[in-house]
Formats: C-alpha cells, structure tokens, sequence
C-alpha cells in the first residue's frame, strides 16, 4: 500500500506540478483527514482485537455536542480549552467503556452493540442540538481550530508561513503513540493475543474482558479527541451532520492498512497509509475533476483492491 | 514439495496394493502428512507421478482426488457441526430433483451407509451432537458415499477410546475384505502393527524400511528403532524414590458440573501423578477446573496447606498451577503468533519495566530453545509451521516460564512423534527432580504406567480406583477405566 501511495503521489505531482506540489496542499494532505485518522488509529486497536465499533460516527456528534456545550458554559474561565478537551475525552471514554463492557460482559456481538450505538449516540447529540447546530459563543475556541505549528521554510501563496494544525499534529502523536502502545507494551501484545485466539489468551491467564473493555474505551476517548478538534475548527457542532460515515472511513483506512478484519494482526503504520491514500485519491479526483457523485463509487474500488491485493500476497496457511 | 528450506519428502516411491491395509509411520516432519497431502490432492509433487491402476494421473485437486476415488479422512475432521448426518455426507454432491433437494433419498442412501459402519445413530442426527468417533463414522460414510478406493487415515484413534477404536479397527478390516486400500497413519505402533499389511517407515522425508507384519513378524521396538534412525533404549526414564513430603496440592470432593463428581485426591512435590481413563472420563475438565478455566461446582482446593478459590487462569497461576492443554492449536498455543510472542504470553509482566524488551524476550526464547531442544529455525516465525513435537515444546515452555509449582500436562505426546516423546519423558522427570509436582493425564496405558509415580482412574467423572507400583498394569486400569469387575 506504501507502494501504491507513492506511485499516485508521484503521477500527482507531475501531472498537476503547481497545483498539487503546493505547500498548502501538501499540508491539507496530512491534515484534511486528521479527525477520521485520530478515530483510524483507535480503531486498529478494536479490529486487531477481533471487534468492529460503528459507532464512532455518530460519537463524533454526541462528543462535539459536549464540548461545545461545555466551552459555552466555561466561556469566562481561562481555561476554556482544558476543560473543553477534558469534556470530549471523558465523553468519548464513557461512551467506548460503555460499548466495551456490553460486549465483554454481556457478550455481545460487537457489530450489535456498536450498531445500536451508532443509532443512540446520533440521538442523543440530536436532543442536545434541538436537532441541529449547536454553535460556540467563545471565538477563541474557533481561533484554535485554525492554530497551530508554523512550518519553517514554507509559505503559501500570500506569503504567510504555512501552519500545521493543531489536529494533524495530534494525528500524528496519537499514531506515534498507539505504534508504541501496540508494540512495546504488555497491553499491546494482549490485544493481539486476544484478537488472534481469544481462549488460548484466556488461558494464558490474560483477563481478556479488560482487554476488551480498555480497547473501546480507547478508541472511544480518541473519538472524543477527534470531536474536539472537528468543533473548534467549525466553532459549533452540526448534530445531525457531523462525524457521517466516520464509521466507514476509518475501517477502510485500517483495511487498507493491512490490519486483518478477523483480528489478531495489524498495523499502525498500514492505517496511517491507510488515511494518506484516501485522502490523495480524494484529492487526485478533485484535480481530475470527476463527479462528485462518482468518487464514493472510486473509494469502494480502492478498498476492494486494496484488500485483493493483500490476500494474493498472503502464503498458503 | 518443497517447503521453505525443508525437503519434506525426498524421491520417495511407494506402491499400494489393492485390498490392503497399509501403514505408514514415521516421526513428525518425516514428510507423511505431505505424500497424504498429495495422494489426496491437496499439494502437488515438485517432481515425480502418481499411478493409479498402472496409468499416471493429475490429481489436481481434492476433488479431482475424489474423482479417482482417493478419499482422505483428516486429523481435524471437516464436517459441519450444524448440519445433519446425510446433509454431512452430501455436502457438495446433493441430490436434487428439478433443482429442489431431494432429502428423501438422501436419507435414504445415508442410512445404508451408515448401516455399512455400523453406526449408533441415525441420518438425520446433527453432527455437532456426535461424539468424536461418531463424526469418524460420518467421514468414512461420506468417502464410501463416492465409492473411494483408497481411503487415507491420518492418526484416526489419536482421539477414540480404546472400544472406539477396536470398533474401528473392525470397520477397516472389513473394507479391506471389500477391496478397498487403507493408508493408515498413527503414532501408535502396536496398533500399526496389529492392523496393517504392509508397514512403510517413512525418515526425513526418504523410504527407509518397509515391513509385511504378516510374514515375519517384527515388534515395536524394531520399527520404533527404525523411525528414529538409532536403537530405541527404554522410552522412559527411571522413576525416583516415591516422594514422602508434605502435599503441595490436596483436592477434596471436587464436582465439575456434568463431567466430574467428588473427585478428591493429593498430590506431593516431586511426584508426577497420572489421570488415567477413556476419553469422556472427565480429566480433562477436572483439570481445566482446578486450574480456573471452567466452573468448579464443589469441593475444596488446598495449595501448599492454605486453602484457596480460583476462579480464573490467572488465580491459577499466581498460586504456581499451571495448564499445558491437550488442546495445542486452539488453546495451549497461538498459531499465528511467534515463538517468543508465545513463550512469554504467559509470563509477559515479567519482560516490561513497562516498555516491553524484546531483547529479554528474544534472549529468554533462546534459552528454553537450547534447554529444550526446539528445532525452530526463526523464533520470530509463527509457531503454525512448527511440527507437532516442537509446538508442544514452545508450549512447554511458556508454562514453564512462569516457574510453576504445579504442572498440568494434559495429554502432553499427542501428536508427538516418538523420539521427542522420549525427550519429553525426561524432560518431566529433571522438572520433578526439581521439587515440580506434575499430573499427566494420557490414554496411552503405556506412558500412564513408564511415566507416573502413581495414577488415579477417572470413570464417568468419578475416581475409580489409585494404582501403583506393582498394581499398576495395563490390565488393572482398564479394568478400572471401563468398569469390568473381574478380568475378562
């Protein structure tokens, strides 16, 4: 897949030399997709632990809502931002313990109980919103959406330093992270274990349930970090529209990453690729101006392809 | 075929008569599983051809085996537990009429063949419901359902209690009379040398004897001796003065619900302690519930004088048990993990000061790999591609990571061939010699009676009866096991 990332950026930069090898450009390749990559990485950890959470999407919502509820009601604080991230984190984590527990202890198919999340979840934001957009009345939470690390060496059109958000840092720590987390730590090697054969890590004296459990809860405060970001960018939350399809595209980041869907291998690396594809060929179809209606169909070949081509590589049992 | 820098099987040329049982033994990895994987289709030869009936054939593929009627019935048998008996034996061949199953005849065909095996049970028993010799029976219907000619069995009695496997060996005796040709592959050599016609010792992938038990008759010493390319001196090491210590491990009127009932007896430091019984007895549930893998419904546990509840694995083994399962691919081990991933599973707090150190790891894995013997060539590979005797040993291994007080070994030589079953012996001796406290549960009378100190007999989930010493004969457990009162 790194292969196939390569290539396409190649054909993109001689093909579009001024349009897509623009340093604004490039920086929108690492951070258009930041949210849906922050979710990826938390969701490698579900899939290689053999589960699936489709609620993620509809989290992204409730998560949104409650920052952005919590950064109206602390807008005279100074701490404003703590404690709006601090809301989403804990929200994301309530919700993904709660998924997680369900399946652990009452043994629940993941795809069920994440599949009523997803409806839930939505519902929940959407009694929050009224039923629609909840907006910030704090500028300094929207300014923060549009902050952060300037590149040195590298200025766009107008002659202003290039900035790499805040968010896309935080993807790209977050990726770091969970790289370390799944290899270099005891609960990394856990989840394999678990995902991979989940009696014989039973018997290994491993308390597969916790495993369990942390993995959503995991995943579910990265989805809170995600919809902390997503709503200072927006400086509202749209309820009904926000995080749609987050669900999907996070999976097929991590299909196309290489992490099998039956668990027990995966990589973070390959999700990462995973995201960075998505994005250039969204791009790629941009520049190309194809239909809009006509790109969902692109990403389905791609995911396909994808999958195809690394089950041929695979040895014989 | 060739495998990653192992030649399993090496110009070998075999011929199989028509109507006769024919064994084929040999150690793991001495290339048996591979000719069976080609003869049924399942692999191709990189050189070499198939004859059958004098004409060279391209088998091709499982089906096209089929076809030629080579029909192989497999270690892990490959029904669906779902379905019922007839639909087992039809799977892919169904009858139709007009498009629409025509489950009467079916039914009606699955009934003649099952008379044929004399089966206890009707076509229309699901086979989940089945034991384990009643899937067998369902395996060999379906191969007779297409007419096979040659029909591979590979280690069929390595699950099946001994009446099980007598009925078997009436069954295979009565389609070699019918003219069909068996390819029997077991471990078990006196059984080889009591069923089959011809026996082929197969040795680092080369044809290096073949016997005909019926002319001149040979013992299981001999062709043990051939396997292993050296003379076979005693399989079992000598057993030590009977320990006297205080007990380790004292279990009073244990009950697993369904599987054992007021099972109570002691185990002593440096004692290895046999399980003996048929297959169903119980043992291995018991064991599974002593070590906190299944509920245990009452009685009591001690552990070193202190009584205690464990009530999951990892209890277990903070008291010092720990459980090396009959059960290798879906339990003792995982497949698709490394050699050191599996190794330290169990043990893994102990290589994090909280990053994990793959170094430790690595250096740990090495060590028991020397002390072992394990034949593996990258630790980093899955344990999947290892034989039956290595998997066991990386099993081993990680329990024995965990310095254990107590050691489970549930059916430990399953599958093993015999020169690792002989390390594996010794093995569990230098551990006991230690001050380790073993229980072995087997069914192999011989290793219960070469190994143990002392064996229980477990029949239908009771405690039968405690041999030892001078009682501890072949025919004083199966008497126990099976519940005849008086010799037969």
């Amino acid at each position: 897949m790194l292969v196939a990332f390569v290539l396409l950026f190649l054909m993109a930069a001689i093909r579009f030399p001024d349009s897509f090898l623009h340093a604004d450009n490039l920086r929108n390749l690492l951070s258009q997709n930041a949210y849906v990559g922050i979710i990826a990485i938390g969701m490698t950890f579900v899939i290689i632990s053999g589960g699936i959470d489709l609620s993620v999407g509809s989290l992204v919502a409730l998560c949104g809502a409650v920052t952005v509820l919590t950064v109206n009601k602390a807008a005279e604080s100074g701490m404003v931002l703590m404690v709006a991230l601090a809301a989403a984190l804990a929200a994301g984590a309530v919700a993904g313990f709660a998924n997680g527990a369900v399946i652990a202890f009452g043994r629940v198919a993941p795809f069920v109980v994440t599949l009523a999340g997803l409806a839930g979840f939505r519902s929940i934001a959407l009694v929050l919103g009224q039923g629609g957009e909840i907006r910030s009345t704090v500028r300094s939470f929207g300014d923060f959406g549009y902050d952060g690390l300037p590149i040195p060496g590298l200025t766009n059109i107008g002659g202003k330093p290039v900035i790499l958000y805040w968010s896309t840092l935080a993807f790209l720590l977050v990726a770091l992270l969970g790289g370390f987390l799944l290899n270099k730590t005891r609960y990394g090697r856990y989840v394999i274990a678990v995902g991979a054969n989940e009696k014989a890590a039973r018997y290994s004296g491993i308390d597969t349930r916790w495993v369990k459990v942390w993995t959503y809860t995991l995943l579910g405060g990265l989805v809170g970090l995600a919809a902390f970001f997503n709503s200072a960018r927006m400086n509202s939350v749209g309820t009904g529209s926000v995080g749609l399809y987050y669900e999907l595209d996070a999976i097929a980041a991590v299909v196309i990453g290489g992490t099998s869907l039956a668990g027990g291998k995966g990589r973070i690396w390959g999700t990462v690729v995973g995201v960075l594809l998505l994005t250039l060929i969204g791009m790629l179809l941009n520049l190309w101006r194809v239909d809009p209606n006509w790109q969902g169909a692109v990403r389905g070949a791609v995911i396909l392809i994808a999958v195809l081509l690394q089950r041929t590589t695979k040895p014989e049992n | 075929m060739t495998f990653p820098a192992v030649q399993a099987l090496d110009d070998v040329s075999l011929t199989f008569e028509a109507g006769e049982v024919h064994g084929v033994v040999g150690e793991n990895g001495a290339g048996k599983s591979t000719l069976m994987r080609i003869l049924a289709g399942l692999q191709f030869p990189t050189s070499g051809e198939v004859h059958l009936n004098g004409r060279p054939e391209r088998l091709g593929s499982v089906r096209g085996a089929l076809e030629h009627g080579i029909a192989m019935i497999h270690q892990e048998l490959n029904l669906v537990d779902e379905l019922d008996v007839a639909e087992n034996v039809f799977l892919g061949r169904e009858i139709t009429r007009r498009g629409v199953l025509d489950r009467r005849s079916m039914i009606a065909e699955t009934q003649a063949l099952l008379e044929e095996v004399k089966a206890p049970f009707g076509p229309t028993a699901r086979v989940g419901s089945l034991s384990i010799a009643g899937k067998q029976l369902v395996e060999i219907a379906k191969a007779l359902a297409v007419d096979a000619a040659i029909l591979i069995m590979d280690e069929p009695t390595a699950v099946l209690s001994a009446p099980e496997a007598e009925a078997l060996f009436g069954l295979i005796q009565r389609l070699r009379d019918k003219g069909v040709t068996v390819l029997y592959i077991s471990h078990r050599l006196p059984e080889v040398l009591d069923l089959c016609d011809r026996i082929s010792v197969l040795r680092d992938g080369k044809l290096v004897a073949s016997f005909e038990p019926r002319n001149e008759p040979v013992d299981a010493q001999t062709l043990a001796s051939s396997m292993v390319g050296r003379p076979m001196s005693d399989m079992f090491p000598a057993k030590s003065v009977p320990p006297s210590g205080e007990p380790i491990l004292m279990v009073d009127r244990a009950s697993v619900d369904g599987f054992a009932e007021e099972v109570s007896f002691i185990l002593r430091p440096g004692e290895v302690l046999g399980f003996a019984g048929l297959v169903g007895a119980g043992r291995t549930e018991l064991a599974e519930a002593l070590f906190g893998a299944r509920p245990l419904r009452s009685g009591s546990i001690e552990i070193a004088g202190e009584s205690v509840t464990i009530r999951d694995p990892s209890q277990a083994m903070r008291h010092g048990l720990a459980y090396v399962s009959e059960d290798r691919k879906g339990i003792g081990l995982i497949l698709s993990l490394s050699c050191v991933q599996n190794v330290t599973l169990a043990n893994l707090r102990a290589y994090c000061r909280p990053v994990l150190s793959s170094t430790r790891e690595q250096e740990a894995t090495a060590r028991w790999k020397s002390e072992l013997d394990i034949r593996a060539g990258d630790l980093d590979a899955p344990v999947l591609y290892l034989s039956g005797g290595n998997q066991q040993k990386i099993s081993l291994a990680k329990w024995l990571e965990t310095d254990p007080k107590i050691l489970i070994l549930d059916e430990p030589t399953r599958g093993v061939d015999v020169g690792a079953k002989r390390e594996l012996y010794a093995l569990i001796r230098s551990l006991t010699a230690r001050g380790m406290a073993c229980i072995v549960i087997s069914s192999e009378l011989p290793e219960i009676i070469g190994l143990c100190d002392r064996a229980i007999v477990l029949r239908e989930g009771r405690a039968v009866g405690e041999v030892s010493g001078e009682t501890m004969t072949e025919e004083a457990i199966m008497r126990l096991a099976a519940g005849v009162e008086a010799a037969a």
